[in-house]
């Protein structure tokens, strides 16, 4: 089955689509769709080949279709790649933009790497800040 | 088709053992707008007839007043001595009138559909449940399973307890298809719910039988879950809400069965009367394959230049910019030179007043 005829049957209607604002952009909420617009070229469901981008909790996942899978396979059709955790943004981009290097999807490199940007600064430790000096009014209640 | 693609049959610890070829009703054309039209029009045949009572809003002696009353020609009730007497009847636009086109018991329930059409929208219906994509389009929880059409062993037909059915489910990962359901369920809105509708959920796995050895009574209890006989499969099942790709579970011998319930391409079906199933308008529909193939790239135009020069140069004014204005015109050079000579010359002249001036100038 062709991407093509397979993106015609779920435009109008799937039940990832998110349309709330009227008039405004569509989004899409599947697995493979980078940035979570609905559109065919970011579609997770109608393109052979997607890369969707998970955070597991521990660490960031990447899933894509594996080479020659059966078309039939829904779960062993996927491979999954984790970005180590405690790698640096730039490690993560660096090992995200593996796949596009391979040329898998290099179409969808800036959308994955912003994806995987976004969910690596999820992971950052909060700075710690030093404990705000009291001034004024509280200075003098608290020295007193 | 080069090689007819295959199916693995899961047993009941959900190993694949066997395989079958995929019935070529599973690669039919999938027809969205044929699918839609047809539910549409099936969905009306379960309907009960209702109407309002014959009687309602005619049950006075309301006469028309005439001209001449200063009052509208409507017929009003007659008598007196309630407040009913000298109102409005009858009209549509009248309080206690009748409404206007009194619904009828004998209005058109039921829609026809051609039996070729109905068939068209099942094969769809069937093709479209046989591609992961459609189904996890329609919302079914299926990314955990290993594989589109999913076949079990024929061993399933005779489960007769739901614990069984559930183990089953669990080891093809296709529960939480039956959890999302469960989860879903929540109360109608509005008068449904006195009218034995009371909750609404979602459309569970379809599991398809060949012949019940007690599969219906060990799955009938899961919410969500259907089950149907492989030759009685309806579109209301197939594709509920118009909507294509259920998830349907086939055991092994329904799915078997599948080639002689609808035939083939070329050969007829077994449980219909000299059906084939039909065919697709073209045989390629990769359209982007289609584009870059070399029959195609042979004949069209070399592709030009990415980015288009602009046909005209940007439009400057001669007013404000020298250059264009020396273009157009050859004398303004000169021109302008001579003005500002003129200019200099003019500043070069003014000197302060002579002595002379100053002197008659200020009279003594």
């Amino acid at each position: 089955m062709s991407s093509d005829l397979q993106w015609l049957l779920i435009r109008k209607y799937n039940s990832f689509m998110v349309k709330k604002v009227p008039e405004g952009p569509v989004f899409s909420r599947e697995a493979g769709n980078l940035p979570n617009l609905h559109s065919y070229k970011y579609s997770g469901l109608a393109n052979a080949k997607t890369i969707a981008v998970t955070d597991t909790g521990s660490n960031i996942q990447l899933s894509y279709s594996k080479k020659g899978a059966s078309p039939n396979a829904v779960k062993p059709a996927k491979a999954t790649y984790s970005i180590r955790s405690r790698s640096g943004p730039r490690r993560s981009l660096g090992a995200a933009a593996k796949l596009s290097k391979r040329g898998y999807r290099p179409d969808l490199r800036p959308v994955l790497l912003a994806r995987v940007s976004a969910l690596s600064a999820t992971k950052k430790e909060p700075k710690s800040w030093p404990a705000k000096k009291p001034r004024g009014k509280k200075a003098k209640a608290a020295t007193a | 088709m080069a090689s007819r693609p295959t199916v693995n049959v899961r047993s009941a610890a959900g190993e694949a053992t066997t395989s079958l070829p995929l019935p070529a009703v599973l690669t039919a054309p999938i027809r969205l707008d044929v699918v839609q039209q047809v539910h549409k029009s099936l969905a009306k045949n379960k309907r009960q007839a209702y109407a309002v009572n014959v009687k309602a809003g005619h049950q006075t002696s309301a006469e028309s007043w005439g001209t001449g009353r200063a009052v509208a020609r409507i017929p009003r009730v007659g008598g007196g001595g309630t407040h009913r007497s000298g109102q409005a009847a009858f009209g549509n636009m009248c309080r206690g009138g009748r409404m206007f086109a009194p619904t009828k018991t004998w209005r058109k329930w039921h829609v026809k559909v051609n039996q070729n059409q109905r068939r068209f929208a099942v094969v769809s219906a069937l093709a479209a449940s046989a591609l992961p994509s459609l189904v996890l389009a329609r919302g079914h929880r299926i990314e955990e399973i290993e594989e589109v059409p999913l076949v079990v062993a024929s061993a399933v037909e005779s489960f007769v307890k739901t614990k069984e059915a559930v183990a089953l489910l669990k080891t093809l990962n296709a529960y939480p298809d039956v959890v999302k359901v469960s989860t879903s369920r929540k109360l109608r809105a509005g008068k449904g719910k006195l009218r034995n509708r009371r909750h609404r959920q979602r459309r569970g796995p379809l599991i398809v039988y060949n012949e019940d050895n007690g599969i219906v009574k060990a799955f009938r209890n899961l919410p969500g879950v259907e089950l149907v006989n492989v030759r009685r499969l309806s579109l209301l099942q197939l594709a509920p809400g118009g909507h294509l790709g259920r998830f349907v579970i086939w055991t092994e011998s329904a799915f078997g069965l599948l080639d002689e319930v609808f035939g083939t391409f070329d050969t007829a079906a077994v449980y219909k009367k000299d059906y084939l199933l039909p065919t697709a308008k073209i045989s390629n529909p990769d359209v982007t394959r289609l584009i870059n193939s070399s029959e195609i790239q042979a004949v069209v135009r070399p592709a030009g230049p990415k980015t288009q020069k602009r046909p005209w140069s940007q439009k400057k004014n001669p007013l404000t910019n020298k250059a264009v204005l020396f273009r157009l015109n050859p004398y303004a050079k000169a021109y302008r030179k001579q003005q500002l000579e003129k200019k200099s010359e003019k500043s070069k002249k003014e000197k302060a007043a002579g002595e002379a001036f100053l002197g008659t100038l200020f009279a003594p």
